[in-house]
């Protein structure tokens, strides 16, 4: 039983996984592909920028997010805020990329407020040289991630009485609010947040669908030349895109190792700090209440630019409000691409979870190293490259136009982002309660059912959560195994925009994100501890 | 390949028996027309204008009808896609999942070149004889490239400029008055950025209306002659660009943001390779009925787009009798519709009966082209990647 536990994760996930990645390594090896990638004029400050706008994104991002955790008493203001948070995690990607440039663009709504006149103003805005409004961009569509969650490690049934008494025995000792915070919640939280984070970074370096709205051109980031290269009709130029993608692989490698190596190296002074004597630090509230404010009215403001943009064909400058509405726009989502879609990553979700606890179950955390490395692989890799890899597997094999391979597809990432949500809370549950359980002569299953469960219900809810908004997002690996046989949701979007129809992108865009925001709010309040 | 080569075959033992060649294709026709009911056709075609894509799911209907053919609209992105998934289904062997693609230019050099296409077939279509060969030479040769029958032509594309009238009354016909109205308004000019294809286009007409000699165009170039026939290109370049949004520093990625930006008044001009998609964003609403389209005094690139049948296609017959369809004057008519698709016919009305004539309206809607002008073919394939390396050489980082 035990050995069997790794199986389904093995044979859905792990083995195709790894074949499709060993089928990238002969045109990985292909010299002329190299020798085409480094004679690339952009390839240089291409990358520079790349790695530039993920790890500042995923920084600012992090600073938000523990301003937010740490700033806010854990009351009702906390609990409106994983609302929030879980409506901004829904919004796609690509979709709060257009909300957020019609608001800070020459012609966007913030000019029109401020400006006005016949004509824009020539604001250098969006696709700034420097990336700075995709950098922020992404950090603040990050931020919903983090806090979800950083919230599922705060409010997990063990961890949520620990950091209570530890937090009390820290007041009676002296500690003022923050002193506690800084002491007693933020270490392990910030370890839980380890891998949320890296996958926050590599999403931010590898990202296409946002650089290409708010991004530079003269360099685009190096995600947006690999996208055009593996776009591209000659097998050359895909090969040189696919020596690209490994070098950005390599360098997000890089990063993260010396980042691990600097926090290892710095562990005796972190030490030193969070063990200094009780301090007088408190909460920045006021800072907290006002980060918050931002996230909040900008991921509103997104939304409801979102819903204004798919009901106008037409909002000239400097008009407010959009002459004429129509609803044309919403007509054409079909309705069996949307039950393909939900049923799919319905489907996908719940068999990356039940997959994943079994591993975690069956398997002691000295093995999750592998599980998440090969995870991480699977993400950072940016999907054109990993997906044709796939392809190249599921096509010899009759798979490719078939139900069973586009649920693979979908699979592949959701069984990715899943494991790294949940390694660190499922890891972390204290086994007492169920050496306890099992104490009072539970059985092994019961134990389990009737303790473990409950207690990991709000990280499981969340993970089956985030796996559903992964998989209805897929499009890459999908529009490949898809063959054309089957069209879901994100395919129907992303060719619309391909067009450059901004009422139906935007009706598109929101239709992706109302499944993902009714599975984070039924997470959100069905994964509530009954108690406190 | 055995089909190929019979049908190779075939094609030379009509052009040895002349008497026997149209009793025999004609016989065919039927026979591909019969062999083609009950077959699915998986069109593979870019997908991201509703307008297309409406038009497709109303032939789709019509070839059910008609013909006892099922059309799936394979929805895509980038033809490049198709390419890819042909190639590697060819690779590995069996049926592939495409029966047409919706092509031109690079992806069809490609395709030919790999032998990744079924035919010649085109001159079985019935309707292929109402083609405008002799006044449009670009539905039998796709970028200098000559389609051999293995793509059967759909439209007829030109690059083409348009504005709001109200803000602009006398437009650039040529790039020098562009040049100057760029001087005029700083910041309100720009095109997307090469290899994006209306930017490459973009650059192909400046390089049509820079160029010394312009009969080099057809021909094919390598780097060193490029470097001297394009000198004057570039000097054209470096003068326009200081004067272009974000000083040419910056520059759009794809026509598509470029008509975005010019419908929130952030440009004043906009390009596009269909001649009447101005007209039909007026119709949309999504440009206003002061919008004005036209084409450079001397003449704009221009070019055909096409349907190709892949070699390892499944229903090779439907896709045949889809084709020809497609070539219909009633298909292409509605095509030419302004209020449906707006892309100009490929046919030669010489060639059509009044009563097929008639069905092509000839009404001038707002922002339709008032003198189109002539059509400048596309240089030769070999200009492209030397136009597209060079400008990513000066202006890409």
């Amino acid at each position: 039983m035990n050995r069997l536990g790794a199986v389904p994760l093995a044979l859905l996930w792990a083995l195709p996984l790894l074949l499709s990645l060993a089928l990238l390594v002969p045109t990985a090896l292909d010299g002329a592909a190299w020798a085409l990638a480094l004679a690339h004029p952009q390839l240089w400050p291409a990358l520079a920028l790349s790695l530039a706008t993920g790890g500042l994104s995923t920084l600012i991002a992090l600073a938000i997010s523990l301003l937010l955790l740490g700033g806010l008493p854990r009351s009702r203001v906390w609990h409106r805020l994983q609302g929030v948070a879980a409506a901004g995690l829904a919004i796609p990607h690509l979709a709060f990329a257009i909300g957020f440039a019609f608001l800070i663009m020459p012609s966007g709504l913030i000019a029109r407020l401020l400006i006005g006149g016949d004509a824009p103003p020539q604001w250098v805005s969006v696709q700034d040289p420097w990336g700075v409004a995709l950098t922020l961009a992404l950090a603040l569509k990050e931020v919903p991630f983090l806090l979800t969650a950083g919230f599922a490690v705060l409010s997990r049934g063990d961890a949520a009485v620990r950091i209570k008494a530890e937090a009390q025995a820290a007041a009676s000792l002296g500690h003022a609010p923050g002193s506690a915070f800084l002491r007693i919640v933020l270490p392990p939280l910030l370890r839980e947040l380890r891998w949320p984070l890296v996958i926050v970074f590599v999403y931010g370096a590898t990202v296409v669908d946002m650089a290409l709205v708010l991004g530079p051109t003269q360099p685009p980031t190096l995600a947006v030349v690999i996208w055009h290269a593996l776009n591209n009709a000659e097998a050359g130029v895909n090969a040189m895109g696919l020596a690209m993608t490994l070098l950005l692989t390599a360098a997000l490698a890089l990063i993260l190792a010396g980042v691990a190596l600097i926090l290892r190296l710095g562990r005796q002074a972190m030490h030193r700090l969070l063990t200094a004597g009780p301090s007088p630090l408190q909460t920045p509230r006021l800072l907290a209440a006002l980060a918050g404010l931002v996230t909040v009215l900008t991921v509103s403001f997104a939304l409801f630019i979102l819903v204004l943009l798919s009901l106008a064909p037409r909002w000239p400058y400097p008009a407010l409000l959009p002459p004429a509405v129509d609803l044309s726009a919403w007509a054409s989502v079909p309705p069996a691409t949307l039950w393909l879609s939900l049923l799919l990553s319905l489907a996908a979700a719940a068999v990356a979870v039940a997959s994943a606890v079994l591993w975690f179950e069956t398997h002691g955390a000295r093995h999750d190293r592998w599980a998440i490395a090969l995870a991480l692989a699977a993400l950072a890799l940016p999907q054109l490259a990993s997906a044709g890899g796939q392809y190249k597997l599921l096509l010899p094999l009759g798979l490719t136009g078939t139900l069973f391979g586009l649920f693979l597809a979908h699979l592949t990432p959701v069984a990715a982002y899943v494991l790294i949500v949940l390694a660190g809370p499922y890891r972390a549950f204290d086994r007492r309660y169920v050496a306890a359980a099992r104490a009072l002569a539970a059985s092994k299953l019961s134990a389990w059912r009737r303790v473990k469960l409950p207690l990991l219900k709000a990280p499981l809810l969340t993970a089956t959560a985030i796996g559903f908004a992964v998989s209805i997002a897929q499009f890459v690996p999908a529009q490949l195994i898809a063959a054309g046989r089957f069209s879901t949701l994100p395919m129907e979007a992303v060719t619309l925009a391909s067009g450059g129809n901004r009422p139906l992108t935007a009706a598109f865009a929101l239709a992706l994100a109302v499944p993902p925001l009714l599975a984070f709010l039924a997470a959100a309040l069905l994964g509530r501890p009954r108690w406190r | 390949m055995p089909l190929r080569l019979t049908r190779r075959g075939f094609a030379s033992l009509l052009a040895t028996t002349p008497f026997l060649a149209p009793a025999r294709a004609e016989e065919s026709w039927a026979e591909i027309e019969a062999r083609a009911k009950g077959q699915t056709v998986y069109f593979n075609a870019w997908a991201g204008s509703p307008q297309v894509n409406a038009y497709i799911a109303w032939a789709a209907d019509e070839v059910n009808t008609r013909h006892g053919i099922t059309l799936e609209h394979v929805k895509l992105t980038d033809t490049a896609e198709a390419v890819r998934r042909v190639r590697d289904e060819v690779k590995a062997g069996g049926e592939g999942s495409a029966d047409l693609i919706w092509i031109n230019g690079q992806n069809f050099h490609v395709m030919k070149e790999e032998q990744l296409l079924f035919g010649p077939f085109t001159e079985e279509l019935p309707n292929f004889a109402l083609v405008d060969i002799d006044g449009k030479p670009t539905t039998i040769v796709d970028f200098a490239e000559g389609t051999e029958g293995l793509e059967s032509p759909w439209g007829i594309a030109q690059l083409t400029f348009f504005a709001d009238g109200a803000k602009l009354d006398t437009p650039p016909m040529s790039m020098m008055e562009l040049l100057d109205l760029a001087r005029d308004e700083p910041g309100r000019i720009t095109y997307p950025a090469p290899p994006d294809f209306h930017g490459t286009t973009f650059v192909k007409q400046a390089l049509a209306e820079t160029i010394e000699d312009r009969a080099m165009l057809p021909l094919s170039i390598d780097k060193a002659a490029f470097t001297e026939a394009a000198k004057p290109l570039f000097e054209f370049l470096d003068q326009l660009h200081p004067y272009l949004w974000r000083e040419g520093k910056q520059f759009p990625q794809s026509q598509a943001q470029v008509t975005q930006m010019l419908a929130d008044s952030e440009l004043l001009v906009g390009l596009t390779f269909n001649p009447n998609e101005p007209a039909n964003l007026v119709a949309s609403s999504t440009l206003p009925a002061t919008t004005i389209a036209w084409q450079n005094r001397g003449g704009t690139i221009g070019n055909t787009h096409f349907v190709a049948i892949p070699i390892n296609a499944k229903s090779k017959a439907a896709a045949e009798v889809v084709a020809n369809f497609l070539l219909s004057p009633e298909a292409q008519a509605r095509k030419a519709d302004l209020k449906i698709w707006g892309d100009p016919t490929v046919l030669d009305m010489g060639k059509l009966t009044p009563a097929q004539r008639g069905l092509f309206s000839r009404a001038r809607e707002p922002g339709s082209v008032k003198e189109p002008a002539r059509t400048i073919p596309e240089p030769h394939g070999s200009w492209v990647p030397l136009i597209e390396a060079a400008w990513l050489e000066r202006y890409g980082a």
